[in-house]
């Protein structure tokens, strides 16, 4: 099998029915309702090398969770041709579902009552694993994500984070060859998203699993993902690799500073380009380079209560790299 | 095979982990039977009384029977199918080597033996407390016939459930609406579950037996009451086996074009 995933020409189409806000809309919709086509994916096409770990990134509505969805066989191709590990994943087989996994941020997967253990268990009946390979997945996966005290508590009462990682071990116990990953770091916060990055590099790099991660948050690539596809309004604008898109296209951070007194705020510009002022936020666009020295001058010299670095938004670098993007 | 025997055990632990709804879940199935039974009682308070041709111990048994019968048929998890089409949880299933189909039976299944067991066990002690007259079948031949209707019975409501837990492929909205008007509206009508279909009029009779709905209570009940024999018994369970083909034939082909529609909402 030379490659893992192979797309060419895919084409999604979905109806929709509109309603227009409002009683008034509520009884038109009920009596002669408008349905409406809304093409997510306008023929897109892309290769995946067995082993790889892609990141898909587009703004919110650009097709990347459609395009998972098609992958996992969830969702039928209106036209086009889909190939995962040589297999028609609209088709269902069996044998194709053992070897791929599909975790969605939003989606929970995990019996809401029981421990999570249950859940895994379950899974391993369902997925065929053999005792013996059970054990050590397990073992392997509670180790790398950290989860050995919180196997036998009832999964509502995890926070977030700690039930984003038994998702993620719940989905890996099979060792899937193929990932999907549909935004897996929303909702958490800060250290706990660079937690489950760390884990999916590290998976990615131990077994060769080919990984095929969505994000609309570009800090979810740096140090993951060596190649990136950006998709917007159902169709791919860039394919190659993430060095390259940085360089050309983000090669500044922003820092957002939150202040207490707004003592020298004009100051600030000698700091990096103000982007956004108003008291007492302020967003600074700084050289990609000069990112933590200028945060460090910042914390030195101005009165700041929070600070973060982060990179530019999907958006504006779409914006830059493609000038409006939309490509209509 | 394995993998359904799990999903049943863990279905099993899922009712109990609520430790306090169980128990009040039955108690009020406890309390039901106790009203019932008080009101019916009062209602033939002079034992020789006949209304619609079913005197006491008739009308007793008969309630008492579709107790049971209802503990085992109309308990169903299969009512959650529409919320997982609606929801987009369905797409966790999707994704796994599983039958969904086989997944919702296995955990019917799991709901009704523990509900049989309870159910086996109030209707003893109750039994005792209350000494109803109630009438014990001692034929084999019946009996084997009484489960074999209720085994179809459980399998049409299985199916009618999945079938209306296909609606919201089309319309997510009206998934909730359109499952009582039919549940509890229909079924309750329609199946002998509020009253034995015989008292009705001829022609409403017939119109109602061209349903699957009486096969779900009324049937099973009046082939253990010993009611229905021989031919009229035969082609009975006849019918009621057609309906499972019709059914399920009908729901593979509305399943199959609800998946291509499927949207996945959500996540």
């Amino acid at each position: 099998m030379d490659r893992a995933i192979v797309v060419d020409n895919l084409v999604k189409k979905f109806e929709v029915t509109e309603k227009a806000p409002g009683l008034t809309g509520s009884i038109k919709s009920l009596i002669s309702p408008k349905k409406k086509i809304i093409t997510a994916l306008r023929g897109i096409s892309f290769a995946v090398q067995p082993g790889e770990l892609v990141g898909f990134i587009g703004p919110n509505g650009a097709g990347k969770t459609t395009t998972l969805k098609i992958l996992s066989g969830l969702l039928y191709p209106t036209e086009g041709f889909v190939g995962v590990m040589e297999f028609d994943p609209w088709k269902r087989n069996p044998e194709f579902l053992k070897q791929i996994s599909l975790v969605m941020g939003q989606k929970n997967q995990l019996w809401w009552d029981l421990p999570a253990i249950e859940t895994f268990e379950l899974n391993r009946a369902i997925y065929e694993i053999p005792t013996r390979t059970y054990s050590e997945n397990l073992k392997e996966l509670v180790e790398l994500l950290g989860i050995g005290k919180l196997l036998n508590t009832p999964v509502r009462k995890l926070s977030l984070g700690q039930r984003m990682r038994m998702e993620l071990t719940a989905a890996l116990l099979h060792k899937p060859k193929v990932l999907f990953l549909d935004e897996p770091t929303i909702g958490l916060d800060i250290i706990a998203q660079q937690k489950i990055r760390d884990f999916i590099y590290e998976y990615n790099t131990k077994y060769g699993a080919t990984i095929l991660l969505t994000s609309h948050n570009m800090d979810d690539l740096t140090n993951l993902a060596r190649r990136v596809i950006i998709i917007n309004d159902g169709r791919i604008l860039y394919d190659g690799a993430f060095e390259e898109l940085i360089t050309k296209f983000a090669k500044e951070k922003l820092i957002k500073a939150r202040l207490s007194n707004e003592n020298n705020i004009s100051d600030l510009e000698r700091i990096g380009k103000i982007k956004k002022l108003s008291f007492p936020e302020v967003v600074l666009s700084v050289p990609r380079s000069a990112a933590a020295v200028a945060a460090s001058e910042l914390l030195q010299n101005f009165p700041v209560d929070d600070l973060t670095i982060e990179e530019i938004p999907i958006e504006e670098v779409i914006r830059k790299a493609f000038k409006g993007g939309s490509g209509k | 095979m394995r993998k359904y025997f799990h999903i049943f055990k863990i279905s099993f632990e899922e009712e109990l982990a609520y430790k306090w709804n169980f128990i009040l879940w039955r108690f009020r199935n406890v309390l039901q039977i106790f009203l019932t039974y008080f009101l019916w009682s009062t209602v033939y308070s002079d034992p020789t009384r006949q209304i619609f041709g079913y005197d006491r111990t008739e009308i007793l048994t008969y309630v008492f029977g579709i107790m049971i019968v209802r503990a085992l048929v109309l308990s169903a998890k299969a009512m959650s199918v529409g919320n997982d089409v609606a929801s987009g949880d369905l797409s966790n299933y999707l994704v796994k080597p599983m039958n969904y189909f086989k997944y919702w039976m296995t955990r019917d299944i799991a709901s009704k033996a523990l509900n049989l067991i309870f159910a086996s066990v109030e209707f003893a002690v109750l039994f005792i407390i209350l000494k109803p007259p109630f009438f014990f079948q001692k034929d084999f031949g019946v009996i084997l016939a009484f489960l074999v209707s209720i085994i179809l019975a459980m399998l049409i409501y299985f199916l009618i459930l999945f079938l209306l837990g296909s609606i919201p492929f089309w319309v997510p909205e009206i998934g909730w609406g359109s499952h009582f008007l039919v549940t509890v509206v229909i079924v309750e009508a329609l199946s002998g579950s509020l009253f034995p279909i015989n008292i009705l009029p001829e022609v409403l009779q017939s119109i109602i037996l061209a349903t699957p709905f009486p096969y779900l209570i009324y049937f099973p009940v009046q082939v253990y009451l010993g009611n229905i024999t021989g031919w009229a018994l035969f082609g009975g369970l006849l019918i009621a086996i057609s309906w499972v083909g019709v059914l399920w034939t009908f729901l593979n082909v509305v399943w199959q074009k609800g998946l291509k529609v499927y949207q996945s909402f959500g996540g």
